[in-house]
């Protein structure tokens, strides 16, 4: 009787030391297993999903989500949130394009004007956050609407293109070409905005991996008091999170307005959800269970992946969201319930 | 076996890992019997508490209540049997936010009615904890934590407690608070519960068990019955060739010159203003009861907390820190009293949190060097013998009194002219104890050393000097000499009339002689 009871009992326990075992596996590579099954995959069923000019196109689809979200991660790693990277976006692309259109500036002063935006953005977050101590989820909520709206006001609500009508005349400028580049251009075949992703991608690393900021940024978003008495500046940090994941989104709205070639009403807005997305699947990357910006990449290029080999596949444009959001549940499952059981 | 037994482990064994973390353990418990336990950090004293409240499943052995055989799926079925257990971390037992009658009430907040109106909610805590003595109607966080355990445990008990289990319960506890805990304990097993009494407190536990067992590297070494001779309790926990405790190695040199002068401060709001100072080479020692204001005292100093009033200075130069890192800059390092809380970032490594307060020594230009980081957390490691799997491990990974070794030691890493220590001995063994102390002992010769401990005894050993605060006053100053028992408690329950003030060493003026009231006093 005790016999049969321990002997069952010993199967029991190595069925399930070999269920943690997988578990941790899954945990830790599960999302890059899947990704590597997703690529032989489409690239069996569609030859044409494996060439390089069709990575061109997956990494230049993913190159504005993912600085958003490398802002986005950024602004995770504190235990803040910043709801407002698309809002963002859009005001950045409304202030960009009527820089270099309305008032006939050069495409320097637009990025300049941009980068500005996104750092006023920032500040507004942390006087918000910071300095008036509302929660970071309903306060960027709150620099959503409000940014989203700041943006419709100083356009009138409408699109800026070149020739748009300025009270009952032609407005004066121009995309300049420079600018023009940054959105279509190439250095050595490679599309400007994948040039920038890939060298932010590998400052934010540096930055959150390698240098003092980035393990107090952490420490903060472990345990904020802990931090404190070890003599890190909590408040500074915060705000450094927040203007990082300001500048990010300003270059994310450069790029796009240079792309798109006019500022258009709304051409943020599906930036937050999707680069949240990506820094949230990005948890579950060799088991990280925290923003990284390797993982942030991992999950940007998951996104684009699926999108574009299912698109190839002749799937619906109208499923894409519907991915995202398997994908984005997957991932949290992954980083979140796993993590447990292991 | 002689007598009822209530509650049987057998043989007893579980491992996590490749680590054994006990080994055949067996021990009964009989009703109304007050069983302690005891053993050095690391002993395995969590892991029979996990596996007695159903936390954990052993790897082999059995358990068994009232001679059948058990086992529990989950705290829920040990709860179900009668095994109620109350967590060292009282907060973990109580919902912010909510009345003292809502947090009693909590196990039958399922049923009862659709409505919880108060008069029913405090009808049911009154049926709960008959004369608790507490405002029913406060807020749980308006309560000292004495009260708040006093709730979980009055909860516990009315879950038809068979076997209640107390892990460290008087961690967080004056010494007035603990002489009323042991008063309920006693009540608890005079109706029939047995309980399980995990302490590092010798006194404590001389004083209320009947059976004293003892685990040592997962093993029970020893079983000791009353009357309980303690110096055998303590040398079977540490084991052959250890020693009984920290030894003041000689006097302190020549205290130097004042490091830090207070001059009209205040430990808390509204009490009263006083001074003092710390010299080089010196350890002051800070005690009172729990919510006398060391920690708000100490705080202050270590710039956790603006200053109340008055002024500080260091070095003779004005010392005004905004914040901890102003703190540091100057030269002051606190190590606060909550570990979990307060220091420890989860998931992190040793390394992490030792080079934390000090990340702009480890590379250049904001870029880290791994390889100066990893080797400050050697040097802290072996300087204060951290026993673990080394500096790359998670800090959780290894014991309470191992983790404080490394939150404590990080700090002496610095250059620093003051050293503040707020309660350094929490739930620390008293092999781990010793090695704190003795390293900053050696290094108060360099530096000026604040430590503050709600228990005198760990003072003894350690300072040279005393201030006893009563509810935010300072109630007196003595240098460790005079420092009896009788006069500590008189001045720490502020009723100095009472001491015997004749009862210092005559030569009170050399801190040395501390060494012959702590024999005393032993």
């Amino acid at each position: 009787m005790t016999g049969i009871a321990s002997g069952v009992g010993a199967a029991a326990s190595a069925r399930r030391r070999a269920a943690s075992r997988a578990a941790a596996l899954a945990y830790r590579y599960g999302l890059l297993g899947v990704l590597a099954v997703m690529l032989v995959l489409f690239s069996l069923l569609r030859p044409a999903f494996a060439t390089y000019p069709n990575a061109l196109v997956v990494l230049q689809s993913v190159a504005v989500v993912g600085i958003v979200a490398l802002g986005v991660t950024v602004s995770m790693t504190t235990g803040g949130f910043d709801l407002s990277a698309g809002a963002c976006v859009g005001t950045v692309v409304m202030v960009t394009a009527l820089t270099m259109v309305r008032f006939n500036l050069t495409g320097g002063t637009a990025i300049v004007a941009g980068l500005l935006t996104g750092l006023v953005v920032a500040g507004v977050n942390v006087l918000l956050t910071v300095v008036a101590k509302v929660p970071d989820l309903v306060a960027t909520l709150g620099t959503l609407f409000l940014f989203q709206g700041l943006a419709l006001i100083v356009t009138g609500g409408q699109s800026v293109a070149p020739g748009m009508t300025v009270d009952g005349a032609p407005a004066p400028g121009r995309f300049t070409e420079g600018f023009v580049w940054l959105g279509s251009g190439t250095i050595v075949s490679v599309p400007v905005p994948v040039v920038v992703f890939a060298l932010l991608a590998a400052a934010v690393y540096v930055l959150l991996n390698h240098t003092r900021w980035g393990r107090a940024l952490y420490a903060i978003g472990g345990n904020a008091e802990a931090a404190r008495l070890a003599g890190i500046r909590v408040a500074r940090y915060r705000a450094l999170a927040y203007a990082v994941s300001g500048v990010c989104a300003a270059v994310a709205g450069i790029l796009l307005t240079a792309r798109l070639g006019r500022g258009d009403v709304g051409a943020g807005d599906p930036y937050l959800l999707q680069s949240v997305a990506a820094a949230l699947i990005g948890f579950a990357v060799l088991g990280a269970n925290r923003p990284n910006a390797l993982g942030t990449v991992v999950g940007a290029l998951f996104i684009g992946v699926a999108i574009n080999g299912l698109t190839m596949l002749n799937a619906p444009y109208y499923a894409q969201t519907f991915v995202q959001g398997a994908l984005l549940v997957g991932a949290l499952v992954t980083s979140y319930t796993l993590r447990r059981i292991r | 076996m002689a007598g009822v037994v209530t509650f049987a482990v057998t043989s007893v064994s579980k491992a996590y890992g490749a680590t054994t973390a006990l080994s055949s353990v067996s021990l009964d418990l009989r009703p109304g019997e007050i069983v302690g336990l005891i053993g050095t950090n690391g002993a395995g004293k969590s892991t029979l508490i996990k596996i007695l409240s159903g936390a954990t499943a052993p790897s082999s052995g059995t358990l068994s209540f009232d001679g059948r055989p058990v086992t529990f799926g989950g705290p829920l079925d040990a709860q179900a049997a009668g095994v109620q257990t109350v967590h060292q971390n009282i907060d973990d037992g109580v919902v912010f936010g909510a009345t003292v009658a809502d947090n009693l009430t909590l196990d039958t907040l399922a049923g009862g009615g659709w409505f919880r109106t108060r008069a029913r909610v405090r009808t049911a805590a009154a049926a709960v904890a008959p004369g608790l003595g507490l405002p029913l109607d406060a807020p749980v966080e308006s309560l000292p934590a004495s009260a708040r355990q006093q709730i979980v445990i009055a909860r516990a008990l009315a879950r038809r407690a068979r076997l209640l289990i107390l892990d460290e319960p008087t961690s967080t506890l004056s010494e007035v608070e603990a002489g009323a805990l042991a008063a309920r304990v006693r009540e608890a097993a005079a109706t029939g519960v047995s309980v399980l009494y995990v302490s590092h407190r010798l006194s404590e536990i001389e004083a209320l068990c009947d059976r004293v067992l003892v685990l040592r590297d997962g093993e029970l070494v020893a079983a000791f019955a009353a009357p309980l001779d303690r110096a055998a309790i303590v040398a079977a926990m540490l084991g052959p060739a250890a020693d009984l405790g920290p030894t003041r190695t000689g006097l302190p040199a020549e205290p130097g010159q004042e490091v830090l002068v207070a001059d009209g401060v205040r430990a808390v709001r509204g009490g009263r203003a006083f001074g003092f100072q710390v010299r080089a080479g010196e350890v002051l020692g800070v005690t009172g009861l729990v919510g006398a204001g060391k920690t708000e005292l100490l705080e202050q100093l270590g710039g956790a907390r603006p200053l109340v009033s008055g002024s500080l200075s260091l070095g003779g130069v004005p010392y005004e820190p905004k914040d901890p890192h102003d703190a540091i800059a100057a030269g002051v390092a606190l190590a606060p009293e909550e570990r979990a809380a307060q220091s420890i970032v989860p998931g992190w490594s040793v390394r992490a949190h030792v080079t934390l307060p000090w990340l702009r020594r480890h590379g250049r230009s904001g870029l880290l060097a791994r390889r100066s980081e990893h080797a400050a957390a050697r040097r802290v490691i072996e300087l204060f013998g951290v026993r673990g799997p080394g500096p790359e491990a998670p800090i959780e990974s290894l014991s309470g009194g191992n983790q404080q070794k490394v939150v404590v030691g990080r700090w002496l890493a610095g250059d620093l002219r003051l050293l503040v220590l707020d309660e350094p001995f929490r739930g620390v063994d008293v092999a781990a104890r010793a090695d704190i102390s003795g390293v900053v002992r050696e290094r108060a010769r360099r530096t000026a050393v604040v430590v503050a401990s709600s228990d005198p005894q760990e003072l003894h050993g350690l300072a040279d000097r005393v201030l006893v605060l009563h509810e935010g006053d300072l109630a007196g100053e003595l240098p460790i000499a005079d420092a009896t028992p009788e006069r500590l408690t008189a001045l720490m329950s502020g009723t100095p009339g009472s001491g015997t003030p004749g009862s210092g060493a005559p030569g009170s003026g050399i801190p040395g002689s501390g060494a012959t009231e702590r024999g005393g006093a032993r």
